[in-house]
């Protein structure tokens, strides 16, 4: 099963390299980098780690189906508001 | 990220030498070989090229051993232990090489800058870095890292268990069928201890298993009521 993520998307946010947040979570940086392609699927405990890192909920940063662009979420919820 | 500051004397020092060339001295010719050489461990076509190498260079090793047991036992025996040294380092050496980050990497994971953006000091530090951590081992092993090695030694196994029975196999047809006369009883006895060997080989791990698998919590009748 293909465990799709944001870790890229919320490392841009951040401006984070891979290297800072490989330290933080105890892992070398280029595995930072197969996460980020989806060449590999994080352990449990690495995935709790980098949500954690995010200050967010594990399902906000891991997904079993694919994620929808952040500008989509962004636009729908100001249409629901307005 | 800061500069690892703690190496001691003798790395910053002594462990200079273990870099052929001294780096300080290198051009931006020879820094692009370097590179191209630090990446072809990268390369799954060059990998694939070192494996399918390895196949001819070990039974070059064994016949070296043949031939020189055959001349002296004692003298068999140093040089198939410095021959398979030289192997072992060989592939140690590989397993570190897998789990290191590229020079470029590196650069920027310790001074936040391109490769080529770094003093020559700076890029000799990392280089030498490099070669004495393939050297002497140190390198960070993290879960991807080791679940790969996993995955490899569980292939491997899966190879070894046909390879063995076929290796067998051929060994006593060769012992019974042979041309070898008064030797075949010798011959015999050597492949019923090859014969056990391979079978406590392939064995080893239900045995460990058996060894070590701790008592299953709970009831027994886990599926009842």
């Amino acid at each position: 099963m293909l465990l799709h993520n944001r870790i890229a998307v919320l490392r841009a946010e951040r401006k984070l390299s891979r290297a800072a947040l490989a330290s933080s979570v105890g892992v070398n940086p280029q595995t930072i980098g197969f996460l980020e392609r989806g060449d590999y699927m994080p352990s449990l405990e690495l995935a709790f780690k980098i949500a954690e890192h995010f200050g967010l909920p594990v399902e906000a940063v891991f997904s079993p189906r694919p994620f929808r662009t952040l500008s989509e979420q962004v636009y729908e919820m100001h249409k629901r508001e307005a | 990220m800061a500069v690892r500051e703690e190496r001691s004397w003798f790395w910053r020092k002594i462990g200079f030498w273990f870099v052929p060339v001294k780096a300080e001295t290198l051009g931006p010719e020879e820094w692009a070989k370097i590179r191209k050489i630090s990446r072809t461990g990268k390369n799954q076509r060059t990998r694939r090229l070192f494996a399918l190498l390895w196949a001819p260079g070990l039974a070059f090793e064994i016949a070296v051993s043949l031939r020189v047991v055959r001349l002296d036992p004692w003298a068999g025996l140093m040089s198939t232990a410095l021959l398979t040294v030289l192997m072992g380092l060989a592939v140690r050496a590989l397993w570190i090489g897998f789990a290191q980050v590229s020079l470029e990497d590196q650069a920027v994971i310790e001074y936040g800058a391109d490769f080529d953006a770094l003093k020559e000091k700076q890029r000799a530090e990392i280089l030498q870095r490099q070669v004495r951590d393939v050297l002497f081992g140190r390198v960070k092993v993290d879960e991807h890292e080791a679940e790969r090695r996993l995955r490899a030694q569980g292939a491997a196994y899966r190879l070894l268990g046909p390879g063995l029975v076929v290796f067998v196999t051929g060994y006593w047809a060769v012992c019974l069928f042979g041309p070898f006369g008064a030797t075949r009883s010798a011959l015999a006895v050597t492949a019923v201890v090859v014969t056990w060997l391979a079978a406590l080989v392939l064995a080893a791990p239900t045995m460990i298993r058996t060894w070590t698998q701790p008592d299953e919590p709970g009831e027994i009748a886990a599926v009842g009521e």
